[in-house]
């Protein structure tokens, strides 16, 4: 295993590095996946592109569309005030990943692009319909993160490309996001199953009027539930609705059976954690616009 | 194989080392400076014995390369204390017998530093929490959580008694 270093200190000399070793070069973020695949031996990169000295990936915006810099850290997204309100559900995503030292350096970017269908804050970025945006020698393109991974581990990003940010709309009145995920115990866990949700009451607080719901670690990549959101506009948010959500959920999506769990109790694990996450949603906007 | 000179701020000394650009900062720190109290295990930044500070945060040396800290404050466990002199927390390790085999303490007690650097009047939760990235086969934890409440304490008793503070 070797390979050569190097540092680029703009966006653009770090896109003609990419595009100049295409397949055989990587780029380093928070490293926390590429250094431990390039240790087993799976990722044999002859060029490292350290993100680190380049300018602008590392911004969070909050006015008008929420855009989170690649580069942002897990440990950033903790301890964003903005994101301790409706957008909780990006603290709850980040703050279960790994240990503080993982957190202190994993970014967003690293997560998306990683692909793995258990990402935490990616299945929360799903239910906020982020749109990533990438930047290769033919310039920026925008893509939906719904779609972006295609299998565990492969997205449509091409080798010469750099994801650059995630963006989301800026949340509409009467609406909050919940995430919940199991694993087997508290802390330095992959998720067994994790389920994100961005839920908008009606004026009167008691009925959808939109809900997004996704999935973790129960598909090749992370998915949208979306059968149960359909179920769930325009009804009350009750007890035996939500957990009916949950039932449906539970049978659209797709998991396997692995070292963690089976893929039975993936599905009651979805079933369960969408009323759950719902309930979430619902007190905290009982909460704040009371 | 190119080597790459680095110029690494370790313990507030500066170090200037010729490594190959795919080593990691444990590798250097063990090998080439000899700093052995920084531990290697899992290689996958699982276990948390190579941690040490980076600017002040908690990392995991075995997957962060050795070029990328360039120029950047490093704390290893042999710079926690001026020689001859215990940290707080080593103390309180030693107090409250929180080291069995040894093997993961440097590393616990790194995170442990950073955590109660910004955390300086923690609760028992918050430290099992800040301390979930660093493995012990030994102890239980127990007892390192109870040396590291009472670190705490003996910090806001005596700030001055951390000797030497790490450069952010």
């Amino acid at each position: 295993m070797t390979f050569d270093y190097h540092e680029p200190t703009s966006l653009r000399e770090a896109i003609e590095l990419g595009a100049r070793f295409g397949v055989d070069g990587r780029f380093l973020a928070g490293g926390t996946d590429l250094m431990v695949q390039i240790h087993r031996g799976r990722l044999n990169p002859r060029h490292v592109v350290s993100l680190q000295c380049v300018p602008g990936l590392d911004a969070i915006e909050v006015d008008g569309a929420i855009s989170l810099g690649a580069r942002v850290t897990h440990r950033r997204i903790e301890t964003t005030t903005d994101f301790q309100g409706a957008l909780r559900a990006l603290v709850e995503g980040a703050e279960v990943v790994g240990g503080h030292q993982v957190r202190n350096v994993a970014t967003v970017g690293g997560n998306i692009v990683n692909a793995s269908p258990a990402a935490d804050v990616v299945v929360v970025l799903l239910a906020l319909e982020a749109r990533l945006t990438s930047l290769g020698p033919a310039g920026e393109r925008t893509i939906a993160l719904d779609g972006f991974g295609t299998a565990p581990g492969v997205t449509v990003l091409r080798p010469n490309e750099l994801l650059t940010r995630a963006s989301f709309p800026r949340l509409a009145p009467r609406t909050a996001t919940a995430f919940l995920k199991a694993g087997r115990r508290r802390a330095m866990e992959i998720s067994i199953a994790c389920v994100a949700a961005r839920l908008t009451l009606d004026a009167a607080l008691e009925r959808c009027q939109d809900v997004r719901i996704a999935l973790g670690a129960v598909a090749p990549t992370a998915m949208r539930a979306r059968s149960a959101e359909r179920y769930l506009e325009g009804r009350p948010l009750t007890d035996e609705v939500t957990r009916e959500a949950g039932r449906i959920a539970a049978t659209e999506c797709r998991p396997i059976g692995d070292v963690r769990a089976s893929a039975r109790y993936r599905a009651l694990l979805v079933a369960t954690l969408v009323p759950r996450v719902l309930a979430r949603c619902l007190e905290r906007i009982r909460f704040h616009t009371s | 194989m190119t080597r790459i000179p680095l110029s690494l701020i370790i313990n507030g000394q500066t170090h200037e080392v010729l490594a190959e650009p795919h080593r990691t900062l444990l590798d250097v720190l063990r090998t080439d400076l000899g700093l052995i109290g920084t531990k290697e295990n899992c290689l996958e930044a699982e276990c948390g014995v190579c941690t040490v500070l980076l600017e002040g945060a908690a990392v995991n040396a075995c997957i962060l390369l050795a070029a990328q800290c360039q120029g950047r404050a490093i704390l290893t466990i042999e710079g926690l204390a001026a020689p001859g002199q215990l940290h707080p927390l080593q103390q309180a390790f030693i107090d409250h017998g929180a080291v069995q085999c040894g093997y993961c303490i440097p590393g616990m007690i790194l995170a442990a530093k950073a955590y109660l650097d910004e955390n300086p009047e923690p609760d028992e939760n918050g430290v099992r929490e800040a301390l979930a990235g660093n493995l012990c086969r030994c102890t239980g934890y127990q007892r390192i959580i109870e040396a590291t409440l009472s670190a705490a304490r003996a910090l806001r008793a005596s700030p001055s008694s951390a000797c030497r503070e790490t450069a952010r």
